[in-house]
């Protein structure tokens, strides 16, 4: 029985981890090599991809999709997508795609004489399946070792943790009132009948 | 088009449950407390479902009881300085 309830709960926050750390947004100090655009035949890995610019017609099957191509101050490559979020998840309200990639191509510099630009971007790189993490602003930075504090991520990790203990306490005390006892009662009938079940009952009630 | 009539119509329907139960709640905060206050005396007579009647007809009136409105004021103004701060700042 322990071995199911630590791998629900283990698979329930890994879940919830990956969730944040996909959806939130992120900083790379990096230096744009190029911008381009490609057309994109959306396949397995479509749930990853945002939507077409807000306005357009939704019901292609694809689509031609900005890029900005990149060398990280950490000197590894890094490739962004440039979409639209629109009105929709997750909640950016992204409009500007197209002013953004203008703004990226601005910035683009060669290895001899670097601009380093800030750039704020959610989502995952994968290449196994393509993915491409979705690029929301860029911004010019003269040092590559400019430090960031992601306040906003803080507070909206503290509000959720907040809000779980919440829930936890009040569930807690609720299991603690209303359910323990009648287990306790329920677990004592039974063990007239049969040690083995009140053992099973007390492995979960713990 | 599609994308913003949904989620206008989902943010309504989510943010209505919160305001319905956010009021139901502060008024049953209310009426406990009136309770209590009556309970505690110097209320010149009046028998209690009087007071409390009385006393949740003002709250009714109340600036308190209108703030809940804010359930639907601040995500809007969320929203709009999101739209504001990613595409214009």
């Amino acid at each position: 029985m322990g071995y199911i309830k630590w791998t629900f709960w283990i698979s329930f926050w890994v879940l919830v981890a990956s969730f944040f750390h996909y959806t939130l947004p992120q900083h790379d100090v990096a230096r744009i090599t190029d911008t381009y655009e490609k057309r994109i035949d959306f396949g397995e890995n479509s749930l990853f991809w945002a939507s077409a610019d807000t306005g357009n017609a939704v019901t292609s099957v694809n689509r031609d999709v900005f890029f900005i191509q990149t060398r990280l101050s950490n000197d590894n490559v890094m490739v962004y997508r440039n979409e639209d979020t629109g009105w929709g998840w997750p909640p950016y309200f992204k409009f500007d795609t197209t002013n953004l990639q203008a703004e990226a191509s601005d910035l683009k510099s060669v290895a001899e004489t670097p601009q380093w630009v800030v750039i704020k971007h959610y989502g995952w790189r994968n290449e196994f399946m393509s993915i491409f993490p979705n690029a929301v602003s860029v911004r010019a930075v003269d040092d590559p070792n400019v430090r960031m504090i992601p306040w906003l991520n803080i507070s909206i990790l503290i509000i959720f943790f907040a809000f779980v203990w919440a829930i936890w306490v009040r569930w807690r005390r609720f299991r603690e009132a209303n359910i323990d006892p009648v287990l306790e009662d329920a677990g004592d009938s039974i063990a007239n009948t049969s040690d083995g079940v009140k053992k099973w009952f007390g492995s979960w009630r713990k | 088009m599609f994308a913003l009539a949904r989620l206008v119509v989902v943010g309504f329907f989510v943010l209505t449950i919160v305001y319905i139960c956010l009021s139901l709640y502060s008024r049953s905060v209310r009426r406990d407390k009136l309770e209590t206050e009556w309970r505690e005396g110097g209320t010149e007579g009046a028998n209690i479902e009087e007071f409390v009647q009385k006393g949740l007809e003002e709250y009714d009136g109340s600036l308190r009881r209108k703030l809940i409105l804010g359930v639907y004021v601040i995500p809007i103004g969320i929203v709009s300085f999101i739209i504001y701060a990613t595409n214009f700042m």
